[in-house]
């Protein structure tokens, strides 16, 4: 066969380094080392086992080293490592199943060349199976080591936390943390390990803030099981997150208000372990710190999973709750418009929140502009809002809503495509709000175009 | 004090300079001027860097005990000759702890309807009457062995321990237990009191005190340096020295959670836990205070413990909503919580929203136990030197 020199026009997207026979040699990829190839060097081992094994190594493979794959390795076709290279009476190489789909579409030309096959016969190419499957090999061996490795320093770590205090403790909780982020698969290692139950007995009243955050970074990371949930609902652990959550940094805020949303989904959870001021107040502090949007987001996530039990609903609107979330409205982002839309919602089901949201001037026109702009949930909660709002006071709020533009909302509510009770909901408070107008008035309050009129 | 100085050199300055050309005399009074402004920027400056530190509460809230044990801690302990000075002060507690019991003994004698228990025994009525005069004294006498011997009796009269045990309503001090107890090693010829006999003893702090130190850290990297003021707890006059205090970084507010069933000893109709709450509200209202962080000490946990399940916490008015869920140390667990949880709010209604960002943490202690308060102020130096950072935008 007439040798062929890859040339550059057809360097794939694969990225990677044209290896030539020789560079494969000397650096050992063909059995050297601790490459170790599968016996069938010679080729003549059940070719169907050997493609098993490699298919799977080059899945397991894949994120870890798609920049690597040299582009000789990769079908032309799929872009993808051949696990059965065939190659042509051109000379051209591509996957064994690819190719033959090409066939069955009817083509009898090299997909690469153009040219017209003069025949249609496809040769496996030992040669190039053979080297794959060592690089292939090699690599998947050392990432099983490296990832062995890492379970191993994790085991070490977690012992070494039995005995080390000050900052060689803080600093080993460090280390575990990178390692539990950045392998997933050390997770279990470190449940088994006796992990879960040593982290969360580190956690006591006189723990200090370089070990508490540190400790809720890895468990936030990990499974936790409802024994442990349970033991961590302790007043005394749950005081230490919560001074966390009010004097650490944006990340261990958010860490632990995640911390605190996983202990809220444990059964055996009581709404008394968040009615508590401080948590209220830090959780609305880290709600309204504009320079931090994740920290917005998962705070008002925290804050609407404790809003939904009720009996701490006045507590939040007992440390100005309202007012805060209202006057935050117009700058939220949408993800957060919901979460917030949704708080208020839960709280003007009681009568300290629905006053709270009367007394507040900013409530109607916010929740006004709202509707209809984000989403079907957002409307229905600024709705329902608005109409618990308006049947407490119609007089006073009814004018303030229709001055907001309330009524051409509803107006567009309504000719929407949302949910029938909602439609429902918005003709009902269209009907309560247009009481006091008369109809000429209160069609010129609408602004209604002449199409709709 | 150091801005009216600062005042009176200004225009101590002013005078001197003159619109005609200086002549020799002239220079020299601007050289001294300039050096006393110098020497004067210089003491601001290092006092910015002192963390001032203002320990506040109620009587016998535990605010002394704190201070020594900062002092056993981080500074250089108590040094023979300041031990050897508490002997006077410890036999006088003796005696006046006695003579509370006694005196209390035959009052509720008088006035209880259960009154035969707590009736002394005929041959112990002559030594009770003998030591309620000895501890009415100005200057007590010294233990003497037979002294202590005749305490000792006293003590052990039923009478005397029911009284004792019911002694709420009397001013019987924390400690008596701890001083009967020792009754013989108070009374050897060549007795020189522990540093745990000075934690005990009880004088009461008359003007302000103060101490300067600096807790070194794990790392012996130079630690903060913190000046504690202690000033004396009870009711007079509070309003007009607080604002001396004024920008200090932060108030340790000590309560003893244990006193929800005692009267003060000003005014011995007054609920103790009424007054501490009366009396944090007042300090949270302080504007001088504005910026402080605040500590709260729920002081005398020891006590409370134990007290938890003999005595209910809603005799204290402030505490009748409480509902007593179980028993054991989860009942304890609960009460405390309940406490907590009644200061948190206090804090937040008498906090301006204003003040929402300053610190306010809530520690649980026992002032007698020098490994906890070590502990204790591990953290607080840990929460203000986070402080510090995250106000210098380091955070």
């Amino acid at each position: 066969m007439p040798q062929y020199q890859q040339q550059a026009s057809w360097r794939l997207e694969g990225g990677g380094q044209i290896i030539d026979l020789e560079t494969a040699i000397k650096d050992g990829i063909l059995g050297g080392g601790g490459g170790g190839l599968p016996a069938g060097k010679d080729g003549t081992l059940g070719a169907t086992a050997e493609k098993l094994d490699l298919k799977k190594m080059i899945e397991e493979l894949d994120s870890a080293a798609a920049e690597d794959v040299p582009s000789v390795f990769i079908c032309p076709i799929s872009l993808e490592p051949m696990v059965d290279p065939v190659t042509l009476c051109t000379g051209q190489t591509y996957e064994r199943a690819n190719i033959l789909k090409w066939f069955s579409l009817g083509h009898l030309t090299c997909p690469t060349t153009m040219q017209e096959l003069w025949d249609d016969a496809v040769t496996p190419n030992r040669t190039l199976h053979q080297l794959i499957n060592a690089w292939f090999s090699q690599r998947y061996l050392l990432l099983k080591k490296r990832s062995e490795d890492v379970q191993g320093r994790a085991a070490e770590l977690v012992q070494s936390l039995k005995k080390v205090k000050g900052q060689a403790r803080v600093q080993a909780l460090k280390d575990l943390q990178k390692i539990v982020v950045g392998h997933p698969s050390v997770k279990k290692t470190v449940a088994d390990s006796g992990g879960v139950s040593l982290l969360s007995s580190l956690l006591g009243p006189f723990t200090s803030h370089a070990v508490g955050s540190e400790v809720i970074a890895i468990l936030v990371n990990l499974c936790l099981d409802s024994d442990a949930k349970t033991s961590l609902m302790q007043p005394a652990r749950i005081s230490l997150v919560v001074d966390m959550l009010n004097e650490g940094t944006i990340d261990t805020k958010i860490n632990c208000t995640r911390f605190i949303e996983m202990l809220m989904e444990e059964k055996s959870f009581r709404w008394e372990v968040v009615s508590s001021l401080s948590l209220l107040v830090a959780l609305l502090r880290l709600v309204k710190d504009k320079r931090h949007p994740n920290g917005m987001a998962a705070g008002l996530s925290l804050l609407k999973a404790i809003c939904s039990h009720e009996q701490v609903r006045s507590l939040i609107v007992s440390v100005g709750a309202v007012p805060q979330l209202v006057e935050l409205l117009p700058s939220l982002s949408p993800e957060c418009s919901e979460p917030a839309l949704h708080i208020l919602d839960d709280l003007s089901t009681t009568p300290e929140g629905l006053s709270a949201l009367k007394d507040c001037p900013q409530s109607i026109p916010n929740a006004v502009r709202l509707l209809m702009r984000v989403s079907e949930a957002c409307t229905q909660y600024a709705l329902s809002i608005l109409w618990a709002v308006c049947k407490l006071a119609p007089d006073e709020c009814a004018s303030l809503a229709v001055e907001a533009g309330l009524a051409a909302k509803l107006l567009l509510v309504i000719q929407s495509g949302c949910s029938p009770e909602l439609k429902q909901r918005a003709a009902e408070l269209l009907k309560l709000c247009s009481l006091n107008y008369t109809t000429t008035l209160f069609i010129s309050k609408c602004k209604l175009t002449r199409t709709i009129q | 004090m150091i801005s009216m100085l600062y005042f009176v050199v200004e225009s101590m300055g002013s005078f001197c300079s003159r619109q005609q050309p200086l002549n020799e005399v002239d220079s020299d009074e601007n050289i001294q001027a300039a050096e006393i402004d110098r020497r004067i920027a210089q003491e601001t400056k290092t006092e910015q860097h002192i963390h001032k530190l203002l320990l506040l509460g109620a009587g016998e809230s535990g605010k002394s005990t704190i201070f020594k044990q900062i002092r056993l801690l981080f500074q250089t302990g108590f040094d023979e000759a300041e031990l050897r000075s508490y002997t006077s002060v410890i036999h006088a507690n003796v005696y006046q702890t006695i003579k509370i019991l006694y005196d209390g003994a035959k009052e509720l004698a008088e006035n209880e309807p259960n009154s035969l228990k707590y009736v002394v025994r005929t041959d112990n009525k002559e030594i009770g009457e003998k030591l309620s005069e000895i501890g009415s004294r100005m200057d007590s006498p010294c233990l003497t062995k037979e002294i202590a011997k005749e305490i000792a009796t006293l003590w052990n009269d039923t009478a005397i321990q029911e009284t004792y045990s019911h002694g709420n309503i009397l001013q019987v001090p924390d400690c008596a237990q701890y001083f009967m107890e020792n009754l013989e090693r108070f009374s050897e010829v060549n007795y020189i009191p522990t540093k745990e006999d000075v934690l005990h003893a009880r004088v009461r702090t008359t003007g302000v005190v103060e101490i300067q130190f600096s807790p070194v850290g794990e790392s012996r990297k130079s630690g903060e340096v913190y000046r504690l003021y202690d000033v004396g707890g009870q009711r007079n006059e509070r309003r007009k020295w607080i604002h001396l205090f004024e920008g200090v970084t932060s108030v340790i507010f000590c309560a003893a959670i244990s006193e929800y069933d005692q009267m003060l000893f000003e005014d011995d109709t007054k609920n103790r836990m009424m007054e501490t709450k009366e009396l944090f509200e007042w300090v949270l209202k302080q504007s001088c205070f504005e910026k402080s962080s605040f500590m709260l000490f729920l002081n005398k946990f020891d006590i409370f413990e134990k007290k938890v399940h003999r005595v209910p916490l809603n005799v204290c008015e402030w505490f009748k909503d409480y509902q007593p869920m179980g028993s054991g140390k989860q009942e304890v667990e609960h009460a405390y919580e309940f406490v907590k949880k009644k200061f948190e709010e206090l804090y937040f209604q008498n906090s301006k929203p204003d003040c929402v960002d300053r610190a306010f943490k809530i520690y649980r202690t026992t002032a007698l136990d020098q490994k906890l308060i070590k502990k204790t102020f591990k953290l607080v130096d840990e929460t203000l030197r986070r402080r510090n950072l995250i106000e210098a935008g380091l955070l």
